[in-house]
């Protein structure tokens, strides 16, 4: 499975206990610009990555090329963004992915709140309503038990 | 996944602790699972007879062992919580396992078709891998480089 989620914590408890088995996936790639940059980040973050886990971190708009180079997009990969426009940069930036998996989005001062563990800003909005317009399908779940769609 | 559930029957699992520590640690476990079934939780308080307590745990183990037996944690060894537990052992098919932590109960929670005693095995080995001291690791890492 291609599996691709926006998650404000990227690597945490419900990444690797709930998404990676329900993925089945065997290499996860977290886009994200600055801890691409930072090596002590990402030591700490890759301890709780379980072994037999292939892992990278690389910069957003480098995510299609990093898969290409190691033919990983027909494989059971997990990519993770910590927000909506690196999701839309990446897209622009040519990653093909035709589902997008919304986990935390946490609530800041002008963010509407669109659920339990949702909240969006303009901006966010304006990233979402691009991909949709591109024909990616968005999914809304914490958790693979939550349901797919927005209450109401 | 969910060929597995089919294939085996779920082992019954009951957290026992001091107070509500179990119920606390089902929540958090919960957080990142979503909502699990055939979990009971037994909290173990200053007051209440210790012979109602095993009563309890005793009709619990019957609840929920639908076959696969009841994997039963608890807090500490040596504590009540675990010498309650352990006077159940032999009588019916129960493994106790203690020193329960975040990780040992997820590990429970997400592969209870497993047979007991691996799922015990398994619980152990995920309970300490969870322990890190995180400056150790970096240490380590730093040097092989």
């Amino acid at each position: 499975m291609f599996w691709v989620r926006i998650d404000n914590r990227l690597v945490h408890g419900q990444v690797i206990e709930s998404w990676l088995p329900f993925t089945d996936a065997r290499y996860m790639v977290v886009a994200n610009d600055e801890l691409a940059q930072d090596e002590l980040r990402q030591q700490i973050m890759s301890i709780a990555i379980p072994l037999g886990i292939d892992f990278s971190f690389v910069k957003v708009a480098e995510v299609q090329t990093y898969l290409d180079s190691r033919r990983l997009m027909e494989r059971d990969v997990l990519v993770l963004f910590a927000s909506c426009p690196d999701a839309r940069r990446a897209f622009e930036a040519g990653l093909d992915f035709r589902k997008l998996n919304l986990g935390n989005l946490h609530y800041g001062p002008g963010k509407r709140q669109v659920c339990q563990h949702i909240a969006l800003s303009k901006e966010d909005e304006t990233c979402l309503d691009f991909l949709r317009g591109k024909g990616v399908n968005l999914d809304y779940r914490c958790i693979p038990s939550d349901p797919v769609d927005l209450p109401g | 996944m969910n060929d597995q559930t089919e294939a085996r029957k779920s082992v019954g699992v009951i957290i026992v602790t001091h107070t509500d520590y179990g119920d606390k640690l089902l929540k958090a476990a919960e957080m990142i699972l979503g909502p699990q079934q055939d979990v009971r939780c037994v909290s173990v308080n200053v007051g209440v007879d210790t012979a109602e307590t095993v009563k309890q745990l005793d009709a619990d183990i019957r609840a929920l062992d639908s076959g696969g037996g009841v994997i039963i944690v608890t807090d500490m060894f040596g504590g009540t919580p675990t010498n309650l537990s352990l006077s159940l052992m032999g009588q019916r098919l129960v493994e106790v396992v203690t020193g329960v932590n975040l990780p040992m109960l997820i590990k429970i929670l997400s592969t209870r078709t497993k047979a007991l005693s691996q799922l015990a095995a398994d619980a152990k080995t995920a309970g300490v891998q969870g322990i890190v001291v995180a400056g150790e690791i970096l240490r380590k890492k730093v040097a092989g480089e």
